[in-house]
């Protein structure tokens, strides 16, 4: 199935930026998918950028629509880690409608933001409106629409995070649906560092220090 | 990168089973990489949305998906259960019924009523039935067989309660622009799974 | 079982001070909380207490001027700022001590499911829309108009469901409650319903004030001029004034204290009698006796119409037993929190005042002060010649890795001592091959990358792998440049309960023969880290700044707990 023979196929593609993307990661609409750069995306990942912010229709298109970066998806910052089988997507917003007749250009997509140092557990399903810096998601969460995260936040393992809900920063969330458990302590800042697991992934990937 | 960045996507190919025998309805919005197989028909009745990755499998009975249906992506609808008995059919789900990202319906029977909402990640087992205009919260699972009454919510781990919104005619009008909205973001290729 | 790993837990040197007896001088010495007598004392990390000690060295604080680690026990906390944790808005001192504790927007949880509440209009689309979009909505008015209602996007629970409608979109915690203390008055829930078996209610008929803090009003307003009655001049009466300011007062309090020479120096003063308040408009708030509408509202709304136990918990209010007496919970305030040392008051940490600021005007983290150990597996699960399961075999000598990691700029040299079987009821046996070492200065540039580009070039690191090594008794098994990785070798007992043989019995001893306590498999190793290290000068401060030419010795003592893993059951 390699459509290109030349060469020994590696298992991520490297981008200049440092993104390191697993060749069996699923990205829908790769041009509405920003990435800040050294961003791990591992295999069965997969990324909706095909849910972007739609123009508005016809009849009001020249206000903004077709420029650049205007309806990007899904912005991802730098040092970000996504691990096997999780799912990012935008949202549909119904953002209610202003005109009274009820056109369909008043439902949208929502773009979704993730800051610096986001970890994504494997299986995690992310719709969130925006997830800060330093936010570690653990393993099958499911984080629902317009959920804002802030920077320094633990979901535990197998958190349902409801839509709409603000999960405020240092704090540590876990349940169905979620709730506050804990407090991130002051000792435990440089854990949601994750330069350290970006070189422990690639095509040569580093040991991991001591 | 230079290659892929002209790209629209990375999908890398899935080994599917063989290709199901399939019945689309009017206006019936299915992605390129949606994967549709098994040997029992698939009938996907009109304006329904299949979403990328979304795996429909007649290996275990027929799939039959209404009207104005939205399948996310990475579901699994007619999933092998745990036990050989098939049914006479795999799946139903009526209209407006939404199933949503990596959630698993087993074969065998399985009906889902008008107007359910069935939550991220949540496994529907085989036989169960559901009534109309339930809520499967996330990670939430319906054991096979179980039968769960109309306007049921199942949230927190399988507590339940009764629906008493009534919001059915607004809730159908708010999919069906969802829906007009979808059908102009997924790239539909219903030739694709018809030959 | 689930998936265990080794951890390593810091006993904090609060466990041992009593409350009060710490001098202020002798505590601003450097000093090793180990007292001679100390060190004759085992630690056992399975007893009670040792549960309220121990803490990952994340969650431990430094003091630089007692030089000893500090918990989140033994601190003492200051209150920055307070804010709303959904719409994270600062709430002001003054109006915490006069509203209360919560949030007094628009924010709440579920009283059904506790997720967020968003407030919609009854006539909107059912998809949840963001209140500020809404509100966005509103003031362009063309969106939707009321009446408003607050829905969980989780449970499709709604506020219509206990007949709760807004008129505005903002400020719904003073519309609540405003609906609130009328409700009660006026609400009869289970007394119109055609069912056969209602009766009319006492209720309605009384007009009782329902709700707890109307109740409390009418008693204290009651109190209030019963008291003014029996002592006019005392000048009681004024609203959130008991009358410990007023001279009458003072009296009383000064005879409860110095005993009866002031009362029997004056003549006792007539006793008037106070009574009791004795109608519901004083606040009397009779028991409920009459149980026919609980009874018919159980018949109509059946099981599930009842409220759980874990949902009155987090009612605002107590009382409630059906699910229609729920009310929706306004957000509980979250804090952020100065905390200083207990002995010196020192800051220890200091988080900025701005709610959105991450950032720390100061840290002290004992993990930049003292060596953090990691724990794992000298030859890792799976590998060739390695364990195959996460269990350990009884009776099977198992070795493990401690490394520890120097965070200071200075040498540390490092002495560990472990008791030869952990204590217990399941005694393993415990062997620390290098109990004495010196962990190299850590680097001055804090540069990650430079760091690890020289890492690889380090002339320390003797072994890059670990398989086909002989391990040696007293030597480091490898070593970077701040940091060491010494074996400890662990012979893991079998837990099955058996009785002891008489010949080891001591006399008087017992047999535990009870069933397996929850982590009792857990090989845990009481470990005594001592630390020795020289200070430069000039981070000796205050009174040791005699000798400042020379370096000055510090030490730093305190015991750890090392989780190494479960003991299979076979």
């Amino acid at each position: 199935m390699s459509r290109k023979p030349a060469g020994v196929r590696t298992e991520y593609i490297e981008t200049e930026t440092g993104n390191k993307v697993a060749r069996k990661a699923n990205l829908v609409g790769t041009q509405h998918i920003m990435l800040g750069g050294k961003t791990v995306i591992m295999a069965d990942a997969m990324i909706r950028g095909d849910l972007a912010r739609t123009a508005p229709t016809s009849s009001s298109s020249s206000s903004s629509g077709t420029a650049p970066g205007s309806n990007t998806a899904v912005f991802i910052g730098r040092y970000c880690f996504l691990s096997k089988g999780c799912c990012l997507r935008p949202r549909d917003a119904s953002t209610r409608a202003r005109h009274a007749d009820d056109t369909p250009s008043a439902f949208t997509y929502m773009p979704l933001r993730l800051g610096d140092h986001v970890f994504v557990g494997e299986s995690a399903i992310v719709q969130a409106a925006a997830i800060g810096s330093h936010v570690h998601v653990g393993k099958n969460v499911v984080i629902g629409e317009f959920a804002i995260i802030k920077d320094f936040v633990r979901v535990l393992d197998d958190t349902v995070i409801p839509a709409n809900m603000v999960i405020p920063s240092f704090t540590v969330v876990a349940g169905q649906p979620a709730r506050i458990v804990g407090e991130v302590p002051e000792g435990g800042h440089e854990a949601f560092e994750l330069r350290e697991l970006y070189r422990t992934v690639g095509n040569n990937p580093q040991p991991a220090s001591v | 990168m230079s290659s892929s960045n002209k790209r629209q996507s990375v999908l890398p190919k899935v080994p599917s089973g063989p290709k199901a025998p399939v019945n689309f309805g009017s206006h019936v919005t299915i992605a390129d990489s949606a994967i549709l197989t098994g040997s029992h028909t698939i009938n996907i009745s009109s304006e329904s949305v299949i979403h990328p990755r979304a795996r429909l499998e007649s290996t275990y009975g027929r799939i039959t998906i209404g009207r104005r249906c939205i399948v996310h992506e990475r579901t699994h609808v007619g999933a092998p259960s745990s036990d050989d008995k098939r049914g006479d059919f795999g799946v139903l789900t009526e209209d407006y019924v939404v199933v949503e990202v990596g959630s698993i319906i087993e074969s065998g029977n399985t009906t889902i009523g008008e107007g359910c909402h069935i939550g991220p990640r949540v496994t529907i087992g085989k036989g169960a039935k559901l009534g109309k205009h339930c809520t499967i919260t996330a990670k939430s699972i319906i054991q096979p067989g179980e039968v769960v009454p109309d306007y049921t919510v199942v949230y927190s781990n399988g507590l339940r309660r009764t629906d008493k919104r009534g919001l059915e005619i607004l809730k159908a009008k708010a999919q069906a622009r969802q829906i007009e909205i979808l059908r102009r973001l997924i790239s539909s290729n219903p030739a694709k799974f018809k030959d | 079982m689930a998936s265990f790993t080794p951890y390593a837990y810091i006993q904090c040197p609060c466990v041992d001070s009593v409350p009060g007896s710490r001098s202020p001088d002798g505590a601003s010495t450097p000093t090793s909380h180990s007292s001679p007598e100390d060190d004759e004392r085992d630690f056992d990390p399975r007893s009670p207490r040792s549960n309220y000690s121990l803490y990952p060295i994340e969650y431990m604080l430094y003091c630089e001027d007692c030089h000893t680690v500090r918990c989140e026990r033994c601190v003492t906390e200051e209150v920055v700022t307070l804010y709303c944790p959904s719409c994270l808005f600062e709430v002001g001192n003054s109006s915490v001590k006069t509203e209360g504790n919560r949030c007094t927007r628009s924010c709440f949880q579920c009283p059904i499911c506790i997720g967020p509440l968003s407030v919609q209009s009854l006539e909107s689309t059912p998809a949840a829309p963001e209140p500020s979009l809404l509100s966005a909505d509103h003031a362009t008015a063309t969106g939707p108009a009321g009446p408003w209602i607050l829905c969980c996007s989780y449970c499709n629970w709604n506020s219509s469901e206990i007949g709760v409608k807004f008129d505005k979109p903002q400020g719904i915690f003073a519309q609540l409650s405003k609906l609130r203390s009328g409700y009660d008055n006026h609400h009869s829930r289970y007394t119109s319903s055609g069912d056969g078996d209602t009766y009319p209610t006492k209720r309605d008929a009384d007009g009782e004030p329902g709700s707890t803090k109307a109740r409390f009003a009418s008693l204290k307003s009651f109190y209030q001029t019963q008291m003014s009655n029996e002592n006019p001049n005392s000048g009681l009466g004024s609203t959130m004034d008991y009358g410990y300011g007023s001279p009458g007062a003072l009296s009383r309090i000064m005879s409860l204290y110095s005993g009866n020479t002031l009362s029997s120096a004056k003549p006792k003063s007539k006793p008037t009698i106070m009574r009791e308040a004795d109608t519901t408009k004083e606040g009397l708030f009779p028991a409920k006796l009459d149980d026919t509408s609980v009874m018919s509202g159980l018949r109509s709304a059946g099981y599930d119409g009842t409220a759980t136990r874990a949902q009155v918990n987090v009612q605002v209010e107590e009382g409630a037993r059906f699910a229609t007496d729920l009310w929706p919970i306004p957000y509980v305030l979250r804090t952020k929190r100065t905390k200083r040392c207990p002995s010196c008051r020192h800051i220890l940490s200091k988080p900025e005042a701005k709610v959105s600021n991450t950032r720390w005007r100061m840290r002290l983290i004992a993990g930049n002060y003292i060596p953090s150990i990691t724990i794992k597996p000298l030859i890792p699960v799976g590998a060739p010649g390695g364990p195959t399961t996460h269990l350990l075999t009884p009776v099977k000598p198992v070795q493990y890795l401690l490394t520890f990691k120097n965070p200071i700029f200075e040498t540390i040299k490092v002495t560990l001592a472990t008791p030869a079987v952990t204590p217990g009821r399941f005694a393993s046996k415990v062997t620390l091959l290098c109990p004495q070492f010196q962990i190299g200065a850590n680097s001055d540039d804090y540069n990650l990358d430079e760091v690890l580009k020289d890492r690889d070039k380090d002339p320390q690191r003797k072994r890059s792998d670990t398989t086909g090594q002989q391990v040696e008794a007293g030597k480091e098994w490898d070593s970077g440049r701040n940091w060491v990785s010494v074996v400890v070798e662990v012979v893991p007992s079998s837990i099955q309960i058996e009785p002891k043989p008489t010949i080891l019995k001591k006399l008087g001893e017992v047999d535990d023969l009870g069933p397996l306590r929850e982590d009792e498999d857990i090989v845990e190793i009481p470990i005594f880290v001592h630390l020795e290290w020289e200070a430069s000068a000039d981070q000796v401060t205050g009174k040791d700044r005699e000798d400042k030419e020379t370096k000055e010795k510090k030490e730093l003592a305190y015991w750890c707990a090392l989780g190494i893993g479960r003991i299979s059951p076979e």
